[in-house]
C-alpha cells in the first residue's frame, strides 16, 4: 500500500500515515462484517442442531440479522446506572474491543498476506488479548450491581489462569519450528495434512487439545462460559450495558471467536499453505485459510450447544491440575522425541502418518455413531399412517 | 474459610425476576464471594387465592381452577380432586372402568411431560441449551395427543366428576402407540447427551445430599424423597384407581455417580420414571376395555356434609386435597397440599456452605414450581 | 491416580457421543412453523407446505366461542355453567316454537332424547371472549349444542371493548321485546275476558 501512494507521488512519510490509516479502517470494517456474520451463523446452526431453523425473515435466509440487530441497539437508550463509575462504564467495552482488534495486525489471512509480519509475532498475539482481562473486571465493578461484580471477577480468574494452558500449549510449534513470527510457523508446515504441525507427533496432538481447551476459556464460550452464564447471572458483566455499549461487547466477543480460529488454523493447521504448483495465487491461499478457519468456528459453536458449563473451581481444577501437567509433558516429551530423531528425519514422516491415520479412524467411528443416531431420530412419529378412523 | 482479613457477608437478592428460579421466588442470599452462608426463601409472589375461589364456585366449576394450580401437570391436579369429590360423594364405585383407564393414560402422558420439562430445565440451568430444546420438541407431540383428546393442549378440563368428559378416538390410542414407540428412543438418545456426559455428572453428584431421615423429617414427597432412598410411591403404597392392576417398578436413588440423596440421584429418579410410566402407558393400552367414558352424575353436586383428605401422586409427590362440605353447591373450606412447598422449605437447610451456582443446580433438581408453590 | 486418567477418559467419552447427537440432529426434518404462511387451524396448508412433524389443529379444538340463536333455548345453563360469569343472558317470553335445523329435522335435546321446545327468546347474549377460559364447561352444558368453541384462535382488537361478543342485534333484541308485550298484552286481554265471564256466571247463578 505505501509502494503504491509513493508512486503517485506522495512524499514517503504522509504516505506511510495514510497507507496505515486506509489498512487499518479496512481491517475494522473487515473486523465488524465477520463479528456480524458470525452471529448469524452460530445462530443458523445452532437452530439446526436443535431441529429448527434460525433467523431466516431478514434477507435472503436471514443474512441481514446482524444489521438489523446493530440498527436495533443503535437506537436504543444509553443508561448509565445510578452510583456507577461513570468513567470506567464508558472505557470498559473499549478495552474488550482492542484486545481482540489489536491482534489483527499479526493476523495471517494467507501466505504472505498478513499486515506487519512481527519477528515476535505469537508472543504479541498473545499478550494483546490479555487486555480484555481490563475490559471485563473495569465493566464488571463499575455496574454497581453485585451479580456483574461477581460475573467480573470470575472472568478476570478464568482467563488469567488460562493464559497458561494456551502459552503453554504454543511452546510445542515454537519449538517445532524455531520462530516466534507468524509468518515463520506457516512457513515450517506443509500443505498436505500429514506436514501440519498438529500431526507431527503425539506430543503435538496433546498441546493441540491443551491449547484448543484453553482458547475456548479465552474467549468465554462454554463450556466456559461462567461470566456471562445466561442462566445465574442474567449476563454476568455485561447485564447493566445496553445499546451501542452493549453492542460493542457484542461484537468483540464474536470477533475473538474468529481471532481464535485463525490463530488455531495457522500454527497448528497450517493455515494457507498450497501445494508447489499453485504457490502464485494468494486468492486461493486466503480461501484455504478461511476455509480451514470456518471447520474451527463451526466446532466451536458446536461443542457450545452439546456441553453444560463448569462450575469456577472445578474450572480452576481444570486449568491447574489437568492442563498444565498436561502441556508441561508435551513439551518435554516433544524436546526430548525431537533430539532422538533428530538425525532420523524418516522416523519423523512416518509418526506423523501414523497420526493421521489415528485420526482419521476416530473420525470413521464418529460418523458411524452420527449415522446410527440419525436412524434414532428418524423414528416415525405423527405419521399419516397412524391416522386410524 | 477463617483468616486474619476481616471481610463482610455479600447480601444479594436473587429476585423474584430471574432466569433460571423456575417462576417467580426470590431468595435473600448471605454469601462469602462465592460460597454461600445463609439462604433465606420468600415465596408468595404468585398467589391468586385459588382456595378462597373454590369457596364461591360450583364442584364442576372448580375443576378448571384445578389444572391452573400446576399448569405442568395439569391432568394429575385434575384427578386428584376429581377423586376427591368422588370419595365425598360416595360414588367412587360407580366410576366405570373404562374411566378409569383412560384416566391412568392421560395422567401418566402428563407425568411425562412434566418431568421432561423438570429435566430440561434442569439442563437448561447447568448451560446445556439444546437438551431442553429437545424435550420441548418430544412435549409438542404430547400436547397433540392431548389435543386430539380433550381439546386444549395446557389447561385440559378432561378429568370430571364421575368419568371423563369425552371418549377417547381409535386415533388417540393408535397415535399415542406410536409416539412411545419413537420416544422411548430418543429419550435414551437424550440422556447420552446430558445426564451421563462428565461435566453435568460433575456438577450434581456430591451436592446437596440430603440423608433419608432428613427428607422424611422435612416431610419431602414425590421423586425427591425417592431420591434420597426411600421406597414410598403413593401408586404402589396407598393405590388408587387401576393402579393395583397394572405392574410397575418404583425407582429411587442409589448414589450412582455421588453420595446417596444429592442432587443427581433426584435427577436420575426422574429419568427412570419417565421409563416407568411409558410401561404403564403400553399396558393400558393393551388392557383398556370397552364401555362407557362417564358415570351419570347430576348437573347439581350436592355432596353430603363431611370432609375428605385424599392424596395421589403427581410429578412433583403428593398431592392431597382436604375438601370440608356442608351440603351446599360450593365448598366450605379447600386446602391443597402441594409438593414443591416443602421442598422450598428444605432449601436453607441444605444451600449452606455451596456455591451460588450449586443453588441453581439445588432448585433444579427439586423441581420447584412457583404457581403449584404459591396456588 | 486412576481417578484422574478416569475422569480424562470418561470426559472425552461423553464428550464424543454428545457431539455426535448434535451433529446428528442437524440432519433431521425442521419442526419450525413459518406462521402466517402456514396456517395451522386448518390442516390443509399444513400437508402442503409444513415438513416437520407437528400436527394441525384437530377439529375439537377448544378456540373462540360461538352461538348459533337458531338453535338456542334461552335456557340459561350455560350461564349458570360458567364459573367465570363471562356469559350474560337477558330472555323474554316468546311463541312456542319447535326447534329446527337446516334441513328442516328437528333439534333433540342431548340429554332427554325429546325435541327441544322454545318458550323464551333471548334479548341479549353477550360473551366476554376476553375472560373466558376456554375450560368448556358451556358447551358440554348446552342441551342443543347452540354454543360450541370453535377452532379460531386469533382475535386481536384495537379496545377491550370490542372483545365483548354480542350475539344479539338491536332490531332482534326491539322484535323480541314487542312480542313479548304483544303476548303479554294477549294473555292480559284473555284473562280480563275469562274474569269478565266469570263475573257474568256468577251474577246469573246468585239471581
Amino acid at each position: 500500500m505505501e509502494a503504491i501512494l509513493i508512486s503517485i507521488g506522495l512524499e514517503p512519510i504522509p504516505a506511510k500515515i495514510i497507507s496505515m490509516v486506509i489498512i487499518c479502517v479496512v481491517v475494522l470494517l473487515a473486523f465488524v462484517t465477520i463479528g456480524g456474520v458470525l452471529t448469524w451463523v452460530e445462530r443458523r446452526i445452532s437452530g439446526f442442531m436443535q431441529a429448527r431453523l434460525g433467523p431466516n425473515r431478514v434477507g435472503p435466509q436471514g443474512v441481514l440479522q446482524w444489521v438489523a440487530d446493530g440498527v436495533k441497539l443503535i437506537l436504543k437508550e444509553d443508561l448509565i446506572p445510578d452510583g456507577a463509575d461513570r468513567k470506567l462504564f464508558a472505557i470498559a467495552p473499549y478495552f474488550c474491543l482492542i484486545g481482540v482488534f489489536g491482534t489483527m495486525v499479526v493476523f495471517p489471512w494467507g501466505k504472505g498476506v498478513i499486515v506487519a509480519d512481527l519477528n515476535v509475532g505469537l508472543f504479541y498475539f498473545i499478550s494483546i488479548t490479555a487486555l480484555v482481562v481490563f475490559g471485563v473486571l473495569m465493566a464488571g465493578w463499575s455496574s454497581n450491581n453485585k451479580w456483574s461484580l461477581i460475573g467480573g471477577m470470575r472472568a478476570a480468574a478464568q482467563i488469567v489462569s488460562y493464559e497458561i494452558p494456551v502459552g503453554m500449549g504454543l511452546l510445542v510449534p515454537i519449538l517445532i519450528s524455531g520462530t516466534l513470527s507468524m509468518g515463520g510457523i506457516m512457513a515450517a508446515q506443509g500443505w498436505l495434512p500429514w506436514d501440519w504441525m498438529v500431526f507431527k507427533s503425539p506430543f503435538t496432538v496433546v498441546s493441540f487439545i491443551i491449547f484448543f481447551i484453553g482458547s475456548l476459556a479465552e474467549a468465554n464460550r462454554t463450556p466456559f462460559d461462567l461470566p456471562e452464564a445466561e442462566s445465574e447471572l442474567v449476563s454476568g458483566y455485561c447485564t447493566e450495558y445496553t445499546g451501542f455499549r452493549y453492542a460493542v461487547f457484542f461484537l468483540s466477543e464474536w470477533a475473538n471467536l474468529f481471532v481464535m480460529g485463525g490463530l488455531t488454523t495457522a500454527v497448528f493447521l497450517g493455515g494457507g499453505n498450497l501445494p508447489g504448483v499453485l504457490e502464485d495465487y494468494t486468492i486461493l491461499s486466503i480461501l484455504v485459510f478461511l476455509a480451514k478457519v470456518s471447520v474451527i468456528i463451526f466446532v466451536v459453536i458446536w461443542l457450545r450447544w452439546t456441553l453444560p458449563r463448569f462450575r469456577i473451581d472445578q474450572l480452576m481444577d481444570m486449568s491447574w491440575k489437568y492442563l498444565l501437567p498436561g502441556a508441561f509433558i508435551a513439551f518435554l516429551g516433544q524436546a526430548i522425541y525431537m533430539l532422538l530423531t533428530q538425525h532420523l528425519p524418516i522416523v519423523q514422516s512416518v509418526v506423523a502418518v501414523i497420526m493421521f491415520l489415528v485420526f482419521v479412524f476416530v473420525l470413521i467411528r464418529f460418523i458411524i455413531r452420527v449415522r446410527v443416531n440419525i436412524r434414532e431420530q428418524r423414528i416415525p412419529v405423527n405419521s399419516p399412517a397412524s391416522d386410524v378412523l | 474459610m477463617t483468616s486474619a482479613l476481616k471481610t463482610e457477608y455479600l447480601t444479594i437478592n436473587m429476585g423474584p425476576q430471574h432466569p433460571s428460579t423456575h417462576g417467580v421466588i426470590r431468595f435473600i442470599l448471605k454469601t462469602d464471594g462465592e460460597i454461600i452462608y445463609e439462604c433465606d426463601p420468600d415465596v408468595g409472589y404468585l398467589h391468586r387465592g385459588i382456595e378462597k375461589i373454590a369457596e364461591s364456585v360450583t364442584w364442576q366449576g372448580f375443576v378448571p381452577y384445578t389444572d391452573r394450580v400446576d399448569y405442568v401437570c395439569a391432568m394429575n391436579a385434575n384427578l386428584a380432586y376429581c377423586m376427591a369429590v368422588e370419595k365425598l360423594m360416595g360414588i367412587e364405585t360407580e366410576i366405570p372402568k373404562r374411566a378409569e383407564y383412560i384416566r391412568v393414560i392421560v395422567c401418566e402422558l402428563n407425568r411425562i411431560s412434566s418431568h421432561a420439562i423438570a429435566i430440561g430445565a434442569a439442563d437448561l440451568d447447568m448451560g446445556a441449551f439444546t437438551p431442553f430444546v429437545h424435550f420441548l420438541r418430544e412435549r409438542e407431540h404430547i400436547n397433540d395427543l392431548l389435543e386430539i383428546a380433550c381439546g386444549a393442549r395446557l389447561t385440559y378440563n378432561y378429568i370430571c366428576i364421575g368419568g371423563v368428559n369425552n371418549d377417547l378416538s381409535p386415533t388417540f390410542l393408535s397415535k399415542t402407540a406410536e409416539f412411545l414407540d419413537h420416544f422411548e428412543v430418543v429419550v435414551e438418545q437424550i440422556n447420552r447427551l446430558i445426564s451421563y456426559n462428565q461435566i453435568f455428572i460433575k456438577r450434581f453428584a456430591n451436592v446437596a445430599v440430603v440423608p433419608a431421615k432428613m427428607a422424611i423429617d422435612y416431610n419431602l414427597v414425590g421423586p425427591n424423597l425417592r431420591g434420597s432412598g426411600v421406597k414410598f410411591d403413593i401408586r404402589k403404597d396407598k393405590p388408587y384407581s387401576v393402579y393395583p392392576e397394572l405392574d410397575f417398578d418404583v425407582p429411587i436413588g442409589s448414589g450412582r455417580e455421588g453420595t446417596l440423596g444429592d442432587c443427581y440421584d433426584r435427577y436420575m429418579v426422574r429419568v427412570e420414571e419417565i421409563r416407568e410410566s411409558i410401561k404403564i402407558i403400553r399396558q393400558c393400552l393393551k388392557q383398556i376395555p370397552d364401555g362407557e367414558s362417564k358415570a351419570i352424575v347430576k348437573s347439581t353436586i350436592k355432596p353430603p356434609k363431611g370432609h375428605v383428605y385424599f392424596r395421589t401422586e403427581t410429578p412433583r409427590g403428593d398431592t392431597g386435597y382436604f375438601i370440608y362440605s356442608d351440603g351446599n353447591t360450593s365448598p366450605v373450606r379447600l386446602k391443597i397440599r402441594t409438593g414443591s412447598f416443602t421442598g422450598m422449605s428444605i432449601i436453607p437447610e441444605i444451600a449452606r456452605g455451596v456455591f451460588i451456582a450449586d443453588l441453581v443446580a439445588i432448585i433444579g433438581s427439586l423441581d420447584i414450581v412457583a404457581p403449584e408453590l404459591d396456588r | 491416580m486412576g481417578a484422574y486418567f478416569q475422569n480424562i477418559k470418561n470426559g472425552f467419552k461423553s464428550a464424543f457421543e454428545g457431539m455426535s447427537i448434535s451433529f446428528a440432529t442437524m440432519f433431521v426434518r425442521k419442526e419450525t412453523v413459518q406462521y402466517p404462511e402456514v396456517n395451522i387451524s386448518t390442516n390443509k396448508t399444513i400437508a402442503e407446505k409444513y415438513k416437520g412433524t407437528l400436527m394441525g389443529m384437530p377439529a375439537n379444538s377448544r378456540g373462540i366461542l360461538d352461538v348459533n340463536l337458531s338453535l338456542c333455548t334461552a335456557c340459561q345453563i350455560c350461564q349458570k355453567a360458567c364459573p367465570i360469569d363471562c356469559i350474560v343472558i337477558d330472555n323474554v317470553k316468546c311463541d312456542k316454537t319447535k326447534l329446527e335445523d337446516e334441513v328442516g329435522n328437528p333439534v333433540l335435546n342431548r340429554f332427554t332424547q325429546k325435541e327441544a321446545l322454545k318458550t323464551r327468546t333471548v334479548t341479549r347474549f353477550d360473551i366476554n371472549a376476553a375472560k373466558c377460559m376456554y375450560c368448556g364447561l358451556c358447551a358440554m352444558a348446552c342441551p342443543t349444542t347452540a354454543i360450541r368453541h370453535t377452532n379460531r384462535f386469533e382475535m386481536n382488537t384495537e379496545s377491550q371493548e370490542a372483545l365483548i361478543l354480542k350475539f344479539v342485534s338491536e332490531e332482534e333484541k326491539a322484535r323480541a321485546e314487542k312480542k313479548a308485550n304483544d303476548i303479554e298484552a294477549e294473555a292480559a286481554a284473555k284473562k280480563a275476558k275469562a274474569a269478565k265471564e266469570e263475573k257474568v256466571k256468577e251474577k246469573g247463578a246468585e239471581e
